[in-house]
């Protein structure tokens, strides 16, 4: 079993992820200078010619569908200098994050779910072997360097460095909005028992009036979370709205918040969003889809984090991820990237590994679902079918099914992770 | 008013003065076997008080409409636009555009989309500053026929009274192209009107009479001579001016010009448009040009084609730029211009512009290359989604782009001397002024779905109404059942046994 020996070693796997990273960009270049078809991916060259505008003296919003903080542009500033390598420097970087959130990811499986080496190794191979991860990265879209900003997060509040995480969250929501879930989950999870480690004074809480819950709920490291994050936030949307103006607010935040994207994806409310805004429809419709924020919102920032975050805060917020992408009214394959990066803290506990039957039919109905949607989304792009429904309606119905399936198992198992600590206990005491 | 009639009488065999017949104030031709020019000259006096008013709120306007049916172009009328309306427009400086989209739409046809001219025109690019000749704003609907504007000449603008206007108004029914221009510093409306050919085989036969004492008509008739000089164009024949002349008087004159016919030696050059299927909602426009015949007419030339791509195309300029392995692919040297609505995202109904306008050089493979007898340039477009109907797709029209060689001129600014001189086709502006136009004439295109018209149709694939009944309820089921199996699952459902079992094992360890 050369495979199974070869995780072993830190060195081995990160020396493989490396390698897997290095051969998906040479053979990138290759397939760039030789096939109309391109594997870098339209992203990149967005955010590549919104760096050129800054360094130009331009705004980055100077380019079309730049929809991002002109920080990343100014991270990705040496593609701008001459030559194919620092043109792939973005690339480059993008990659090097992936390895650094792998690397992080092995850590707190290491330190705080004290497991050993070689099983830390195999579950970090999930992000930092999958292939699907290192072709996003090394394509150029820049989800992986959220997903390292996201992972430190997480590692940050693990440590108790407050102030960190703090900075982290605010830079993280400032990046891509969608984090600020992450805000509840941690914020309800630093109570007394996972913060400072003293003893809970049991008994005097059923006692306690609502002022006293509120003065205890507000802790020193709340207040310092929140502050941090919300001065990070503010800084650098100040700095940024100072320097870019009204289309920095826009395009960063304003159409992510508004845009309505009738174009086909994964989510369940794709037929319904074409069909009512279309001009032909008469309105005798409920517009029930305004509405769509509120099951999202409710379950990845209210239910989930209070039923969920004082049992394991890392599956949690996997959780709440889930939840929002399941539920978004926008759903492409790149939101996927936002949960995977927790799944490999889920997956030891998770039910979908210990009963082979589930685990095998959640991937199965996932993978169905995904090959049901693509080949009605293929027929309608390419061979101009009118698949919008039932085809792509009942697939994207079926997909979402499966998620809310899968986040059922999940919310099931987490939610059994403080009990099993209690059975442990049961146990012990017989 | 003045008017000149020009018949351009393409074969010499087919013209003696004794097809011509001139009286005191009237000149019959008859079997003349040619194409014919109609201009008519206006003052802002001589027209309706509610297009009186309408006028004068702008700077300029240039109307381009012009026949899905192909026609041959003989010179000085080789020039040309995709078939449809186009207007190019510049209101006066501190003036608002005025009721421009509700004249266009009662003048066109009321299914032209335009509501708000601030919206619905697009800015016109100009490259070349020193060529601040150009309109400031450009519009383009698919308007098939010109039926409505000559019902609208017949009825609004004619005379009640007046039999010879009513029957020129009736022939602006099957003319290959009609102009109309003014603007504020003539004072002047010209309305020009184009036909290819006389309604009857048999050639033109009518009697043009002088209506007033005023007014003027001069008639020519000509036919094309081959000259010395490559830059220019020259013709012989006859011109009368009723009221003045007797008889013909035989007139020869060469003049430089912007738009050229293909040399002898290149006149099989021509192309067809049609598109890869299927379309899907990525259509893939392609333009073919036999290879044997494409050698630039000279050394200066370059190959271009100018697409008007209705609303509900649009090209995403970003592959185009310095990639040369996508270039070659498709035979473009490059994307040199593209104005308009160009927005990647959004569906058809939120985009209030007309569309957009492209202007790509096509690479010309060099000659030892050429195995192929066809050149196929290939561009990639894409479709904005389209409302829902009761039905599963939506057909919509595509104009055929025009197809040209841009070449450099001698002449320069001399060409506007040119009394048959067309501008304000929305490519020029694209080119420096010293810039001369040799068209390339489209084919009917033969197989495939040709349908004999310069216009190609594909289907969109539209959200189909008839099933879509459930839709609503369907997802808001969906997800409300979703939401509360999770809910259920979160604060009354079991857990997991399977992290019990774990803990049970990691205690054994």
């Amino acid at each position: 079993m050369a495979l199974a020996s070869s995780f072993k070693s830190p060195r081995a796997v990160f020396s493989a992820a490396v390698l897997l990273r290095v051969v998906l960009l040479v053979y990138g270049l290759f397939q760039d200078a030789y096939s109309p078809m391109k594997y870098t991916d339209i992203d990149y060259f967005v955010f590549t010619d919104a760096a050129r505008f800054i360094s130009q003296g331009k705004s980055p919003y100077a380019r079309d569908t730049y929809r991002y903080t002109p920080l990343l542009a100014w991270l990705i500033y040496p593609t701008t200098w001459p030559g194919q390598m620092w043109f792939s420097f973005g690339k480059i970087l993008f990659a090097v994050g992936d390895i650094v959130a792998g690397w992080m990811m092995f850590r707190i499986l290491r330190s705080y779910q004290k497991m050993p080496q070689e099983r830390a190794l195999k579950f970090a191979s999930i992000w930092l072997l999958n292939p699907m991860v290192a072709t996003i990265s090394t394509r150029g879209s820049s989800e992986g360097l959220l997903g390292v900003i996201v992972i430190a997060l997480l590692w940050a509040v693990l440590a108790r460095r407050i102030v960190v995480a703090g900075f982290l969250l605010g830079l993280a929501v400032h990046f891509k909005i969608y984090p600020f879930i992450y805000a509840a989950s941690i914020v309800w999870w630093l109570d007394e028992g996972h913060s400072s480690g003293k003893k809970k004074r049991s008994g005097v809480a059923e006692k306690a009036s609502i002022i006293s819950h509120i003065t205890r709920f507000v802790t020193r490291e709340r207040l310092l979370l929140a502050t941090t994050s919300i001065i990070t936030f503010t800084a650098f949307n100040v700095v940024m709205y100072l320097t870019y103006g009204y289309p920095f607010l826009e395009h960063s935040y304003f159409y992510h918040l508004i845009r309505i994207d009738h174009r086909h994806n994964f989510s369940p409310y794709n037929t319904l969003l074409y069909l009512n805004s279309s001009p032909t429809t008469t309105s005798s419709s409920f517009e029930l889809e305004r509405l769509a924020f509120l099951p999202q919102l409710l379950l990845s920032v209210i239910l989930i984090p209070i039923a969920l975050a004082k049992k394991d805060l890392p599956s949690t917020m996997l959780a709440q991820t889930f939840a929002f992408v399941t539920f978004n009214k926008v759903c492409t394959s790149q939101y996927f990237l936002w949960y995977l990066i927790f799944l490999p803290f889920y997956l030891p506990h998770s039910t979908l590994l210990h009963s082979r039957p589930i685990g095998l039919t959640a991937l199965t109905l996932w993978v169905l679902g995904q090959f049901f949607w693509l080949q009605q989304g293929y027929q309608l792009e390419f061979l101009g079918r009118s698949t919008f429904v039932p085809g792509l309606w009942m697939a994207s119905l079926a997909f979402f099914v499966v998620n809310a399936g899968i986040l059922g198992v999940v919310v099931r198992d987490v939610k059994g992770m403080g009990e099993a600590g209690q059975d442990a206990k049961v146990e012990k005491k017989r | 008013m003045k008017q000149r009639i020009t018949y351009l009488v393409p074969n010499p065999d087919d013209f003696h003065p004794d097809l011509l017949e001139v009286e005191s104030a009237s000149l019959s031709v008859r079997d003349l076997k040619a194409a014919k020019e109609h201009r008519l000259t206006l003052a802002l006096s001589e027209l309706p008080s509610e297009l009186r008013k309408a006028f004068e709120q702008w700077h300029e306007l240039h109307i381009r409409w012009a026949s899905e049916t192909p026609y041959s172009a003989p010179p000085p009328f080789t020039s040309r636009v995709s078939p449809g309306l186009h207007v190019f427009f510049t209101p006066q400086e501190d003036k608002s555009e005025g009721p421009i989209c509700a004249l266009l739409r009662e003048v066109f046809g009321q299914e032209i989309s335009c509501d708000d001219p601030q919206e619905a025109f697009t800015k016109l690019p100009i490259l070349s500053e020193r060529f601040s000749v150009s309109a400031s704003s450009q519009f383009y609907a698919y308007v098939r026929s010109s039926a409505h504007f000559a019902q609208y000449v017949a009825e609004r603008i004619c005379p009640p009274s007046s039999t010879p206007c009513k029957a020129a108004a009736a022939s602006l029914n099957w003319a290959s192209y009609i102009d109309i221009d003014y603007d504020a510093i003539s004072h002047a409306i010209i309305l020009n009107a184009f036909w290819a050919r006389a309604p009857r085989s048999s050639g033109w036969s009518e009697t043009t009479h002088l209506p007033g004492g005023q007014d003027t008509i001069e008639i020519g008739v000509l036919n094309h001579e081959t000259n010395p000089d490559p830059e220019d164009i020259a013709f012989s024949g006859f011109l009368t001016v009723l009221g003045q002349d007797t008889k013909p008087k035989p007139t020869r004159f060469q003049t430089p010009t912007r738009h050229y016919p293909l040399p002898a030696t290149h006149s099989k050059q021509t192309y067809t448009t049609s598109f890869q299927h299927p379309t899907g909602l990525h259509p893939t426009l392609i333009i073919t040009l036999p290879t044997r015949h494409l050698q630039p007419p000279a050394e200066t030339c370059k190959l271009h084609t100018y697409l008007t791509l209705p609303s509900y195309l649009f090209l995403d300029r970003y592959p185009f730029r310095d990639d040369p392995v996508f270039l070659s692919a498709h035979n473009i040297a490059g994307l040199r211009s593209l104005s308009g609505a160009t927005d990647l995202e959004a569906p058809d109904w939120v985009i209030g512009a007309w569309g957009s306008a492209a202007l790509f050089e096509i690479a010309i493979p060099p000659s030892n290359k050429k195995q192929n007898t066809h050149l196929n340039v290939t561009i990639p477009l894409h479709l904005r989604y389209l409302p829902a109907q009761n039905a599963s797709h939506t057909r919509v029209p595509v104009p055929w782009p025009i197809v040209f060689w841009a070449c450099n001129a001698e002449e320069g600014t001399k060409m506007s001397s040119n009394p048959f001189d067309r501008r304000h086709l929305g490519f020029e502006g694209l080119f420096g002024v010293r810039t001369r136009f040799v068209h390339v004439p489209p084919a009917i295109s033969s197989g495939g779905d040709g349908n004999g018209k310069l216009v190609e149709w594909i289907d969109v694939p539209v959200l189909d109404l008839r099933g879509a009944r459930w839709v609503e309820v369907g997802t808001v089921g969906a997800v409300v059942l979703a939401f509360l199996g999770i809910c259920w699952v979160l604060f009354w459902g079991g857990s997991g046994k399977a992290t019990r079992s774990v803990a049970r094992e990691k205690k054994k360890q």
